[in-house]
């Protein structure tokens, strides 16, 4: 009897947090394929795919008020390609000069990719803002991804920082010993072993960059609408349109997330978006 | 590690270390550090006036502000309070039972940590909303009345919403240290009569101290610095956070000075944390090379 209890008790917070966690999500994809759905009904009562479809440009529609992503989509894409080969070049020399040497105020180094992780990073983001208003970066692509890179690079700098530590520097040392330069015991030994660790590394720059709207909320509007922005400035007035962005941002973070977790330090996941 | 670079690096030579961190240490200084400082010095300024340093903009911070500056407050404490009970316990549960339900949950709970807070807060604003999917749910149920729904765009909904999104990365982090602990420490209080309270409190809790303050620290830090989720949630409403108070500041008035004032309350707000995070990383790291 008393494991019967226990057992149904179990199956109830199952179903309790499987409700809650779930819920939300099932309302974003209710309101994304939603034609019309008043209240008080529980479900839309007209199911309609249109706005997907307009979305992603195979439609165009007058009437469902919705507006092609296509071009927010690229940019977005565009913009985080670009973050992720400048910041990663910034950050794997960064990150293998952090693992492999003693290096001399080495804590004030470490402090200084530290920091981003501790305060808010708004006010940052507010006088970035007036210092590009006035060399005349703001609301431009190349300033909005300096703000990506920013985001990306400390993130890009202790995973890359994590990964080279795990490589027992023996391997470069015999390298060394027969022969090899500095740069051909690396670029042999040590970035082939890193390779996964960086590859991770890369992807989640990418989202980050992604999924990014504080920093590019203050420098990129009113002109420049990545996808995260797109969906913030409809969800005032197209809850299926903006719930449509909403999912076509949270699969691939979802899945990418899912395949390099192993790599990641917990802590890392928290900040995203 | 430097037991094969000395001696072929003389004198005038340059460390190899130095050109390999430049590139990221120049940016972070210019894109980071200096606007930082910025940050501090501009709140003792009035944008667009000549003068000395003043205190003007904290007396307009206290004035207009100081409500939602404790509205902030009250969100993030009593959130990671939240955050910290619930995802010990789903943790101790998690670790203490490993089957085919927990294994379930565990994987649906992974789901909210990688989902991105704009997408949290577009969904919470479809969810939460008057006549959205949870009032209608509970409806249905007939727990609440349709024609008064709960009003989510405030304090409870704002919590729904981070500890929709917090906990499970609070048990990710505290269910980690966790599963460093041996089962036969569990076995051994067990084995002289401890209930299971107190296997948790005395046994568990304690010695998973260090990663469980790693992730209230976190989870306190975040909810203070977080704009996306407030600012679509409940915008302008009074009384709302602070970070949504300096996005106001500098879009409607382009008022920098009040903005960095207001920074520096948020500053001001996750010191202990900041300092606690930092010296533990640095001790970290440090530990790391010594081996």
């Amino acid at each position: 009897m008393k494991r019967i209890l226990k057992k149904s008790a179990e199956l109830a917070l199952l179903v309790t947090v499987f409700l809650i966690v779930i819920g939300p999500m099932v309302s974003l994809f209710l309101w994304s394929v939603a034609q019309k759905w008043y209240w008080p009904h529980p479900l839309p009562q007209a199911i309609t795919f249109d706005y997907w479809a307009q979305a992603l440009g195979l439609k165009t529609s007058l009437a469902i008020g919705a507006v092609s992503i296509v071009s927010a989509f690229t940019l977005s894409i565009l913009i985080a390609l670009a973050t992720v080969v400048i910041a990663m070049a910034i950050a794997i020399p960064a990150g293998y000069a952090l693992a492999k040497y003693k290096i001399p105020f080495g804590t004030i180094i470490l402090f200084l990719f530290l920091l981003p992780n501790a305060f808010p990073q708004q006010p940052v983001f507010v006088n970035i803002l007036q210092v590009f208003t006035k060399i005349g970066l703001s609301g431009t692509i190349p300033g909005v991804m300096l703000i990506h890179i920013l985001v990306g690079l400390v993130y890009g700098v202790w995973i890359t920082n994590a990964t080279f530590r795990s490589i027992p520097p023996s391997m470069e040392e015999a390298a060394r010993s027969v022969g090899a330069t500095a740069f051909k015991a690396f670029y042999k030994i040590s970035l082939p072993l890193a390779a996964p660790g960086l590859f991770s590394s890369a992807v989640f720059v990418f989202l980050t960059s992604l999924d990014e709207f504080t920093g590019t909320f203050f420098i990129g509007l009113p002109f420049i609408n990545t996808l995260p922005l797109t969906l913030y400035s409809s969800s005032g007035y197209n809850m299926q349109f903006a719930s449509v962005i909403a999912l076509i941002l949270l699969v691939p973070s979802v899945i990418f997330m899912l395949l390099i977790q192993k790599v990641l330090k917990a802590e890392y996941v928290g900040g995203m978006g | 590690m430097t037991s094969l670079q000395p001696k072929m690096w003389g004198e005038r030579k340059l460390p190899p270390y130095v050109l390999l961190l430049f590139p990221a240490v120049t940016f972070m200084v210019l894109m980071y550090a200096w606007p930082f400082i910025s940050s501090v010095l501009q709140s003792f300024i009035i944008s667009g006036k000549e003068g000395g340093l003043t205190l003007a903009n904290y007396v307009k911070v206290w004035e207009l502000y100081r409500k939602d500056i404790a509205f902030t407050f009250a969100v993030t404490i009593f959130n990671t309070f939240l955050v910290g009970v619930v995802a010990v316990i789903f943790s101790v549960y998690f670790r203490l039972r490993q089957n085919r339900v927990s294994a379930l949950l565990s994987a649906i709970f992974k789901l909210p940590i990688f989902i991105p807070f704009v997408v949290v807060s577009q969904m919470m604003n479809s969810f939460l909303a008057p006549h959205g999917l949870l009032n209608t749910a509970l409806a249905q149920l007939g727990l609440v009345n349709l024609d008064k729904p709960l009003q989510l765009f405030n304090f409870a909904g704002l919590s729904f919403g981070f500890a929709w999104k917090q906990i499970p990365f609070a048990v990710l982090i505290i269910h980690g240290g966790f599963q460093m602990i041996d089962n036969s420490y569990i076995e051994a209080a067990r084995s002289i009569g401890a209930k299971l309270p107190s296997v948790i409190l005395r046994v568990l809790v304690p010695m998973n101290k260090s990663s469980i303050i790693v992730a209230l620290v976190l989870v306190y830090s975040q909810i203070i610095g977080t704009f996306t989720l407030p600012y679509m949630l409940i915008g302008g409403k009074v009384p709302t956070t602070i970070t949504v108070d300096i996005a106001h500041r500098v879009n409607y008035f382009r008022d920098f000075g009040v903005a960095n004032a207001l920074g520096v309350c948020s500053y001001i707000m996750v010191l202990f944390t900041a300092a606690y995070y930092l010296r533990s990383k640095i001790k970290e790291a440090r530990q790391e090379v010594s081996q």
